[in-house]
């Protein structure tokens, strides 16, 4: 049964009606966010962690932007954010009731977060090629020298390869999940039109889901790459 | 009430602004805080950090516009969050 | 029933055209959901319970050939004499099966599954597929738990609380590839109970029926909602840990790893952050259910609503702050120590007032003693013993002693067989004929109760003594320990009072299986209850209601006055009644 009417007026973007009053908006959008809230228990567990073991590191930590690629990084943050702002433009569209816009925008935002896990895969191939592993310098590496010379702290090695690929890979992943299901509602709903002014709720929620993404990796830039 | 027909924030300065922040945050890591204390540069690459955040949370995830309620789903965890460090770090402090 | 305005979401209860496979199988129905994870969780329980048997058998019996241990590899039990490889493996299976696999899916799968829905008024979950996709990530998690034991050099053995390094590191432990399918199957497990969180917290949220305002809702519903949120955010947090687990065993990271500037203590930090609201999760709804069992069978309204409420919150509140007292002879921060002992001592209060409240509920009731209150009561008293030797632990210098010991063991049984799995048999005989439409039999359910009750206590009170003794846990052979000796005939004792309580649960089983075939067809209300449930069909139609039901009063109407009947359910509307203040969506 479609409902042709305005969003505002029981519609499927609308408070489950007749009901008593939750939180005044839509299951799906209340689902995202309680969805994202157990997320940043996740991010939780593993950044805090690594904020745990580097306080109580038993030596110093290898000084940004020695091993890690700032200028490639930033790039990819600025990308992110790029993404983030499409995203939001897409919606805005929407809501205005622009949906070729939105369809616009949103393809944008897929190719920004497809660029963005390409250049993380090409980040991890080079600093593995360097020597860079989750278990820390692998030996006979770039990196093993650079430890033996002693331009990198061997004693705290390990510990920056466990979180600092455990914790970026995680965000990969879930960046992954985001363009895979942006894509799919692309495909799905976006091209054949599905979306309108009053029904468009998977643009909002999926975007709630990309700018969660994109806050994470905000925090990640700062704390993995730039301290 | 249901999803918003009010004017949307500026989103592009929205942009603008995250951009200048990072830009900050790249010139404090690299360029003019050289001599700074770590704890200094620390407080500071934090600040901005949270200061971007905060801007996508509440302008393109909406928060700043939605009801008290559904802030407080999102900003449950922080407390907890705050907690796990505090005792994980405890261990180190003396 | 109220017919309301037309809205987009009218049941579809009366066409139902699904095939078998939709309908029984891969279903969105929360109620079929529900049952599938009474199925698999039933059989998990099953599982934990024969391993119980097999550590018993070795505590009592050590050495000696097991009955039956024939069958079991030479690896393991050779001449079905088990070997302290295998002991390990048990105890560390029996308490992860239970745990998760058994009492967390009872209480949590099967409830706020079957329960929320329906208490509330509405037609399904929030997200019916993502109700499916719960259930069904927790069977593949089942599943690969169980494969840990079958792969070679068996399951984990560093207990189900894994700390490291020996389940980190294969050289420690032994363990081959059943070490990494822990950690993966608990990753799973992780993402079924969020998915399952986040559904029940949007349906109590925003999907309650006109007029079931917050303070009108069931304690179950309230207990369960409370729960689902620790679940939310604890679980994701032993997800991490699986995941730093799971790569410290096959990509070589140090986080835990001291050699490599790795710390043991954040595994237990992380672990027991996660840990504790877990604990709650496992009693929280079983003080929901057992506040329905008790009203219903003192035909009373509960004592204390509110305060009831406040105090199930409060103990969720408290239960992220005292972790730490699983850790008091850890080496952590002694610092930490204390706070988390006053912490600690501090839940106990909600505690009580809950238990002082079911008390008063039931003064000067008109007592009804069918099985689910049987079970009810012996849920509050089995329960309250529990919590007191938990007072016992709170204090640090008192828990130096018997950290690690027998007490522990006893205080872990008390409240989750004491408590949660009582509060689980009550419920399942009062929801019976709401899942299947037939009654089980009284007499096999009171019979089932007494003889569990009773051997349940000498079981496990024992190990109290012992364990105050010293008898240390997770220990192969007690007889070894020239200490320990004069406590040995306890071992016995104990041991065969476990065979017997064993035995006991076929009973149950028996009338479990039997009631839902040949069973007394059931009616409607069988137990004149007030919940909105039991104003629909038994078993409930697909969909629930074709238009949800208004609610005109609380769910504890008990011996009403202006009635004739001694209940009075939720959405019967009186004279005096007046329609709720409908929410229109363009407010």
């Amino acid at each position: 049964m479609s409902h042709a009417m305005a969003v505002g007026q029981g519609g499927p973007m609308d408070p489950p009606f007749p009901a008593e009053r939750g939180v005044d908006v839509y299951n799906k959008k209340l689902g995202m966010w309680v969805f994202l809230a157990s997320e940043v228990m996740f991010f939780a567990a593993l950044i805090g962690s690594y904020i745990i073991l580097r306080f109580g590191a038993p030596g110093p930590w290898a000084l940004p932007g020695v091993v890690l690629n700032i200028k490639i990084t930033a790039f990819n943050t600025f990308l992110l954010i790029c993404s983030s702002v499409s995203m939001v433009k897409a919606y805005a569209a929407v809501s205005d009731g622009d949906v070729g816009k939105m369809k616009f925008w949103l393809l944008m935002t897929i190719l920004g977060g497809a660029c963005f896990v390409g250049i993380q895969v090409f980040e991890y191939i080079h600093l593995v090629e360097r020597g860079f592993v989750p278990a820390g310098v692998r030996e006979g590496s770039e990196l093993a020298e650079m430890v033996a010379k002693g331009e990198l702290p061997g004693a705290t090695m390990g510990l920056y390869g466990s979180t600092f690929f455990t914790m970026t890979g995680f965000h990969g992943f879930h960046v992954t999940c985001g363009v895979i299901s942006m894509l799919f509602l692309y495909l799905t709903k976006a091209l054949p039109g599905k979306y309108t002014q009053q029904d468009h709720a998977g643009i909002e929620v999926v975007g709630l889901y990309w700018h969660f993404v994109d806050l994470v990796w905000i925090i990640l830039f700062t704390i993995v790459y730039l301290i | 009430m249901a999803t918003t027909t009010h004017k949307h924030p500026p989103y592009i300065m929205i942009w603008i602004y995250l951009a200048v922040l990072t830009a900050l945050e790249l010139g404090l890591a690299f360029e003019f805080a050289r001599n700074w204390t770590f704890g200094l540069k620390l407080t500071l690459l934090m600040i901005l950090a949270i200061w971007k955040a905060l801007l996508v949370a509440l302008y393109f995830m909406h928060l700043k516009f939605e009801k008290w309620n559904l802030r407080l789903v999102a900003l449950f965890p922080l407390p907890l969050t705050l907690i796990l460090l505090a005792a994980g770090m405890s261990e180190h402090i003396w | 029933m109220t017919t309301v305005a037309a809205s987009p979401h009218t049941g579809h209860a009366h066409h139902d055209d699904r095939s078998f496979v939709t309908k029984y199988i891969f279903s969105t129905d929360h109620k079929i959901i529900g049952i599938q994870f009474l199925f698999l969780s039933l059989f998990f329980l099953l599982v934990g319970g024969i391993l119980a048997m097999q550590i018993r058998w070795q505590l009592g019996f050590p050495g000696k050939p097991m009955p039956g241990g024939g069958i079991l590899p030479q690896t393991m039990a050779p001449g079905g004499v088990i070997l302290p490889e295998y002991y390990l493996q048990l105890v560390t299976m029996h308490g992860t099966f239970m745990v998760f696999f058994a009492i967390m899916l009872l209480l949590v799968g099967v409830y706020a599954n079957f329960i929320i829905p329906l208490k509330l008024g509405a037609h399904d979950m929030a997200f019916p597929r993502i109700n499916m996709a719960s259930f069904w990530s927790a069977f593949i998690s089942g599943i690969l738990m169980l494969s840990s034991m079958f792969v070679a050099d068996g399951a984990p053995r560093a207990g189900w609380t894994m700390y490291v390094p020996l389940s980190a590191r294969h050289d420690y432990s032994g363990v081959g590839f059943g070490q990494e399918l822990w950690s993966i199957s608990i990753i799973f497990f992780g993402l079924s109970s969020v998915l399952g969180s986040l559904n029940y917290i949007t349906t109590v949220i925003n999907n309650r029926a006109p007029g079931m305002t917050w303070f009108r809702m069931p304690l179950s519903v309230w207990a369960l909602f409370i729960t689902a949120v620790l679940g939310l955010l604890a679980v994701p947090v032993l997800a991490g840990a699986a995941i730093m687990l799971l790569f410290e065993q096959v990509l070589g990271t140090h986080f835990f790893d001291p050699s490599a500037g790795g710390q043991v203590l954040l595994w237990q930090h992380l672990f027991w952050f996660f840990g504790h609201p877990e604990v709650y999760i496992l009693i929280l709804p079983a003080m929901g259910l057992v506040s329905e069992l008790i009203a219903n069978g003192s035909r009373k309204p509960i004592f204390g609503y509110h305060s009831m409420v406040f105090a199930i919150v409060g103990i969720a509140f408290l239960s992220w702050i005292v972790w730490g007292h699983h850790m008091f002879v850890s080496g952590m921060n002694p610092t930490l120590g204390s706070s988390f002992m006053v912490t600690t001592l501090l839940i106990a209060v909600p505690t009580a007032i809950k238990v002082f409240n079911w008390l008063s509920t039931m003064w000067r009731g008109n007592l009804r003693f069918h099985t689910p209150m049987l079970h009810a009561i012996g849920f509050v008293t089995m329960f309250t013993i529990g919590g007191l030797s938990g007072i016992f632990m709170a204090a640090t210098p008192v828990d130096m002693f018997i950290h690690d010991t027998y007490f522990i063991v006893a205080h872990i049984h008390y409240v989750l067989f004491g408590g949660s799995l009582f509060a689980i048999f009550g419920s399942i005989v009062f929801w019976f004929p709401k899942m299947f439409g037939r009654m089980m039999n009284e007499g096999l359910g009171k019979l089932h109760f007494w003889l569990t009750f009773i051997f349940f206590n000498t079981t496990f009170f024992p190990m109290h003594m012992i364990g105050m003794a010293g008898h240390m846990r997770r220990l192969y052979d007690p007889t070894i320990y020239e200490f320990l000796r004069p406590v040995q005939p306890l071992n016995v004792f104990i041991s065969v009072n476990a065979f017997l309580l064993f035995a006991a649960q076929i009973i149950f089983f028996v009338n479990f299986w039997w009631s839902m075939f040949k069973g007394e067809k059931a009616s409607q209300n069988p137990w004149e209850d007030n919940g909105l449930e039991w104003t629909l069909p038994n078993p409930a139609p697909h969909g629930n209601w074709e238009t949800p039901p208004t609610v005109y009063r609380g769910p504890y109407e008990f011996s009403a006055p202006g009635v004739t009947e001694d209940y009075l359910p939720q959405n019967r509307k009186l004279p005096t009644d007046r329609e709720p203040a409908l929410s229109p969506a363009g407010h």
